[in-house]
């Protein structure tokens, strides 16, 4: 019982980082039409960064969080402009600036810092109990902020002006730049928001786990999977999927085996696409 | 007349370099070549074949990032049966090939379900779920720890594997050279342009890209079975994510369209960083700075540049006249 508690738990937190990955990944998906598989690496960055600021120049932590956040995500109008906007049309040639922007970015980390492991202080250390389970408070956090953050990006797609543009653009970008909305505004604000998130969620998973220059790697994966599962183009979907996901994640490799557990994961996603390509919640895009 | 005869002589032209160069290749290791150049040069080998399979499949319109499971398929089953079961390389290698053909037609009958962007979706977590499933045999493949000592097909010295290799290539380019010069590799091409024209003119689509993707992952798998038996090592990371990937940008930075293109990526990418070794961490850095400049300068890939340089010297104004024409057909939709 107290296993099930845990792992229920466990499950919500993960749900919530993979949520966040997620819907970066899924925003720039649906509105620029482009796998990032550079979303991995800027995640790391992110962690990088806080890390940087709080343990080595002594800031506050979350005077540090912030200016990461705020910095990475600025990058993204950068990242837009430069390495995705000329490649919007050609999927294989953006695999490879992907590439090639993880290569810079991960051997940038481990030239200047090394390729060992290292963990970022807890924001709020202590552990968190209520009847019969307890948890660390940094994971508490790290779901309070992921339901914030979902919440605020359910009400800014649904309610507000630019919200509306980018689900106009993810539907048909020719025909919502008809309208008047400028596309490229609208996918340099889904970049920003992306690479916001992916340092937020990064610097979170950092006081969960630990972090390296590969840490990206594994998130990006599981963040593709949620967006497969959930649909292209379904932002709502997302939250689902990486319920899903998470406690797939949580309970498969403590109830069974981990590496059977992992296999029964892609064998889910992998019928889900063949079944249904275009997701749960998604529609056909291409 | 005159344009047939010219494509005549250019034909014969390509065809002597070629075979100056296959001469080359094979007269290396008696000029004096170091040791371990000739070992860069059979990885070249080996991946050139794997970066040319995966451009076959890209001629039915199936775009993959999960090509190296492929690859596993092959390379575990030949280094297991080889190991466990003291069987001969020479043995093993053609089952490992036979198995992955079958898993390969299996696994092409409900990936014909979904095209484009879904079919490299499901490629890629074709090639996770691979590697999964080799965790969970891990009493065999070794899990992330791998298979060591692997039976070899030659003794310890360098020169038989080289020529092998070598050989392996050369037949398999020309196979391949063939096949999409042939019928099916027509065929191929119209399914990926328009699978609804092309069903419309009687062409089955799911078969012929059944057929590719079967077509396909045999050379892979030939490409497998030999990297099984000359590094004698396959680890979890061996046909990892990063690989299949890898061969995607093999493919791509030596430019999808040609055939020429996936092996002048292949040798670009695996010997320049091989060269400039000494520089140790920052290696990466010169990788992502050739795919960055073949990104944004070469359009074709590596394998367009003599083209494009070509049309430089030639025609200067012409060549200015075609940019900006593009130019203009780009901005209209």
């Amino acid at each position: 019982m107290n296993m099930i508690l845990t792992s229920t738990v466990n499950g919500l937190v993960l749900s919530a980082i993979y949520i966040l990955v997620a819907l970066g990944f899924g925003l720039q998906l649906s509105i620029m039409g482009i796998f990032n598989f550079a979303h991995g690496a800027v995640y790391m960055i992110g962690a990088y960064v806080t890390y940087g600021l709080s343990v080595a120049l002594g800031l506050n932590q979350w005077v540090s969080l912030l200016i990461s956040v705020i910095l990475v995500g600025a990058s993204g109008l950068f990242l837009e402009k430069f390495c995705f906007r000329p490649f919007q049309n050609k999927p294989t040639h953006m695999i490879v600036m992907a590439i090639a922007l993880i290569m810079i970015l991960e051997t940038i980390v481990e030239v200047t810092l090394g390729g060992v492991t290292r963990a970022l202080p807890a924001f709020v250390p202590g552990i968190f109990k209520a009847g019969s389970i307890s948890v660390d408070n940094e994971r508490v956090l790290a779901f309070a902020i992921g339901a914030v953050l979902l919440a605020a990006m359910t009400f800014l797609i649904q309610k507000t002006k630019i919200g509306q543009q980018m689900l106009a653009v993810a539907q048909d970008a020719e025909g919502a730049a008809l309208q008047g909305i400028d596309t490229h505004r609208i996918a340099a604000t889904a970049t920003v928001i992306a690479c916001a998130t992916a340092a937020l969620s990064g610097s979170l998973m950092a006081t969960i786990f630990s972090m390296n220059p590969f840490m990206g790697d594994n998130i990006l994966l599981k963040a593709i999977q949620v967006v497969i599962l959930s649909g292209i183009g379904s932002i709502g979907g997302i939250l689902v999927g990486g319920l899903i996901m998470g406690f797939l994640n949580a309970f498969l490799p403590v109830f069974i085996n981990a590496s059977v557990g992992e296999v029964i994961t892609i064998l889910i996603v992998l019928g889900i696409l063949l079944v249904r390509p275009k997701g749960l919640f998604g529609y056909e895009l291409f | 007349m005159q344009t047939e005869s010219l494509k005549k002589r250019r034909r014969n032209i390509t065809i002597a370099i070629l075979c100056v160069i296959t001469g080359l290749l094979f007269a290396l290791p008696l000029l004096g070549l170091s040791v371990y150049f000739m070992h860069t040069l059979i990885g070249v080998f080996i991946w050139i074949i794997v970066a040319n399979s995966l451009r076959l499949l890209g001629l039915s319109g199936q775009g993959s990032i999960g090509h190296a499971a492929f690859m596993a398929i092959g390379a575990y089953t030949s280094a297991i049966l080889a190991k466990f079961l003291g069987w001969s390389p020479w043995i093993t290698m053609p089952i490992g090939v036979l198995v992955t053909v079958i898993v390969g037609f299996l696994v092409a009958v409900p990936f014909t379900r979904v095209r484009g962007i879904y079919f490299t979706m499901v490629s890629l977590f074709f090639g996770i779920g691979v590697l999964a499933i080799n965790q969970v045999f891990n009493k065999w493949t070794g899990g992330y720890s791998g298979i060591i000592s692997i039976p070899r097909l030659f003794a310890y010295v360098k020169n038989p594997y080289y020529y092998f290799c070598l050989a392996l290539m050369v037949v398999c380019l020309l196979i391949m050279y063939r096949l999409e010069h042939s019928r099916i590799g027509l065929t191929w091409k119209a399914v990926a342009q328009s699978y609804s024209v092309a069903s419309s003119i009687g062409i089955n689509e799911a078969w012929q890209r059944i057929l590719c993707l079967g077509v396909s992952c045999t050379f892979a798998a030939i490409a497998g079975v030999a990297y099984a038996h000359y590094y004698v090592i396959l680890t979890q990371e061996t046909f990892s994510f990063n690989t299949s990937i890898n061969v995607f940008v093999y493919m791509t930075v030596g430019g999808a369209g040609l055939f020429a293109g996936p092996i002048a990526g292949t040798a670009v990418l695996l010997i320049i960083p091989e060269m400039l070794r000494d520089l140790r961490e920052y290696v990466p850095f010169v990788y992502a700075a050739i795919l960055l400049i073949v990104l944004f300068l070469m359009p074709q890939g590596l394998a367009g540049l003599p083209a494009q340089l070509w049309q430089l010297i030639r025609r200067p104004a012409k060549a200015k006249l075609t940019t900006s024409d593009d130019k203009a057909g780009k901005r209209a939709p």
